[in-house]
């Protein structure tokens, strides 16, 4: 089980998303950066998606002081592929951070591709 | 011609900068982006988090600017600049987004603050040229805007409603609103001359920190009955996890402290700006300086504060880089200070406290989980009903400005940018759009196809 983790301003709304996509052994929990950032490090979860209106302030916040900018990526306010994010979850990141108002599209691509790198 | 009257009826809408005003912002561009380049600060919440690597040596002056600049143009462009010109007024995205980026991308610590200052002066005689412009157009847009202030102060005063619905729930939000719409309207009946939103404001922000406080108090007790009853073993294991966290923190704030004095002039520096009525701090408040009411913007602005302070401080603490504004305290105290010698005194001793008080402020956070919460669903919440109050306030300037054609010519530009996956940020695309369908209408109205709707 894929475990991932929400936070920041549109943390109930990304959860919600990652939810209805029915992804096969994903379980998205609500969560914050500090929470999460405890997490990650303890290895309680696997993967954290950040939301703010820049895509890396609130979003990210913590979790780069804690976890290193090896293991996060912001996509700023852009819309990443499903290859973009396969080839950084490849890199090790485990935390990514992306704009609020694109949480419709952003959300379900960077759920996807870790669902299917999980499975 | 008769928008002219209107424009000289309005009075207060006279925003040129005077010479004074335009050597503080001038040179409080170049004090931010000197900061900037020392890594002591940065306005771009984004950004922050970056600055840690940059700060320890783990990365470049230019990778770190291709972060800043990355995160910030999106800002400058699509909500700084837009909101600017239709208000008349400056912001922060506009003044301290561009002298984050100069700041950080100056190779040298001499050229910093020329940079910053030539940015200064870039807007301030941009602005001025742009505001006289605007106002000698048959059309006059700027003043059409002044319809945002209803809509924004009336809508703004439902946030915490908002808040206390996604944090807590349909009941509680269902409760808070009745008790926000009974004061507004008692407000309205008993003290006609306050903004009927003033109490249920304070009453609904009231209410979402009393539900987070009371929820982390009654968490913390129950964490205890468990620690007591699982015997010690669990006790001993907390402090530790915390660790890692701790030291960052501390480390951050010892950095912070070190630089006391020059955040003491910062903080003057950003309260004398807000002090000179030439500046909104937040996403909505430009448009009510523009309008001449200070006490509503510093309503708005105060109570903006409670959704940051936990965002600023975190990513302070874990940065070692502070925010330009502060906890942004600084703004709605300039608006409503009587003169710039008080701004500055209060702006240095307001910093003076913030930054001192930073280690303390995460500890505290870092023990009350609701209360971070909190802030989140407020700036949410903020997001949400400024959105609606600034697109209903553009289309009620569309339809001063230019009736059935404004609207279509408005709403037609707001949905062709949501269409186009948002190029301009949503809280700045209707404003942008009124600008454009403004200029649109001044050229149909030169070519005879478009008569001004009413003469004031």
């Amino acid at each position: 089980m894929t475990k991932i983790l929400t936070g920041g301003v549109g943390k109930a709304q990304v959860a919600e998303t990652v939810q209805k996509l029915a992804l096969d052994g994903v379980d998205v929990v609500v969560s914050s950066d500090m929470d999460a950032a405890m997490k990650l490090r303890a290895g309680q979860a696997d993967y954290y998606l950040g939301t703010c209106h820049t895509g890396a302030g609130a979003s990210l916040g913590v979790l780069l002081g804690l976890l290193g900018s090896g293991a996060c990526h912001t996509f700023g306010r852009s819309v990443p592929t499903e290859d973009e994010v396969t080839a950084l979850i490849g890199d090790g990141k485990k935390v990514f951070g992306f704009g609020m108002d694109q949480i419709d599209a952003a959300a379900p691509v960077i759920a996807r591709a870790i669902a299917a790198h999980g499975a | 011609m008769s928008g002219n009257l209107v424009a000289a009826a309005a009075g207060s809408t006279d925003l040129s900068l005077s010479l004074p005003q335009q050597l503080t912002v001038i040179a409080l561009c170049a004090l931010t982006a000197f900061i900037s380049h020392l890594a002591l600060a940065v306005f771009n919440d984004g950004v922050r988090p970056f600055m840690l690597d940059f700060i320890q040596g783990r990365t470049t002056r230019s990778a770190t600017t291709a972060v800043s600049f990355g995160l910030s143009a999106g800002f400058i462009f699509g909500l700084g600049a837009p909101m600017a010109l239709s208000t008349g007024v400056l912001n922060p995205w506009l003044v301290f987004l561009p002298t984050d980026i100069l700041g950080i991308l100056s190779p040298k610590k001499w050229l910093a603050p020329i940079l910053g200052a030539a940015w200064g002066a870039v807007i301030v005689f941009g602005l001025n040229g742009a505001n006289s412009f605007a106002h000698d157009l048959p059309v006059d847009f700027l003043t059409a805007m002044q319809q945002m202030s209803t809509p924004i102060l009336f809508l703004f005063t439902l946030f915490p409603v908002l808040a206390i619905t996604k944090q807590f729930g349909k009941v509680r939000g269902a409760i808070a609103g009745a008790v926000e719409l009974v004061l507004v309207v008692a407000t309205m009946k008993l003290w006609p001359n306050v903004f009927a939103g003033a109490i249920a404001m304070a009453v609904g922000v009231l209410m979402l920190i009393a539900f987070a406080v009371s929820k982390d108090l009654r968490q913390r007790k129950l964490e205890r009955a468990e620690r007591i009853a699982n015997g010690d073993g669990a006790a001993e294991a907390t402090p530790d996890d915390d660790d890692p966290m701790a030291s960052l923190f501390s480390a951050s704030a010892t950095r912070l402290r070190k630089h006391l004095p020059l955040f003491m002039l910062l903080g003057a520096g950003v309260c004398l700006l807000a002090q000179m009525h030439v500046f909104g701090g937040g996403e909505a408040t430009s448009f009510l300086i523009a309008k001449g009411d200070y006490s509503g913007a510093a309503q708005v602005d105060f109570y903006r504060v409670f959704g940051f302070i936990p965002l600023i401080a975190t990513t302070a603490l874990a940065s070692g880089a502070y925010g330009i504004a502060g906890f942004t305290l600084v703004y709605p105290i300039g608006y409503l200070l009587p003169n710039p010698w008080l701004a500055l005194i209060c702006g240095a001793a307001v910093f003076a406290v913030e930054v001192s008080a930073l280690s303390w402020i995460g500890r505290v956070l870092g023990g009350l989980p609701s209360v971070r919460d909190s802030s989140e669903h407020l700036r949410g919440a903020i997001s949400d009903s400024l959105q609606l109050a600034i697109l209903f306030g553009s289309l009620m300037a569309a339809n001063a400005m230019g009736g059935g054609l404004g609207i279509l010519v408005v709403g037609g530009l707001y949905l062709v940018n949501e269409a186009m996956g948002r190029v301009v940020v949503r809280m700045a695309a209707a404003p942008a759009a009124v600008i454009v369908g403004g200029i649109l209408l001044n050229v149909l109205y030169w070519l005879d196809l478009f008569t001004p709707v009413k003469g004031g």
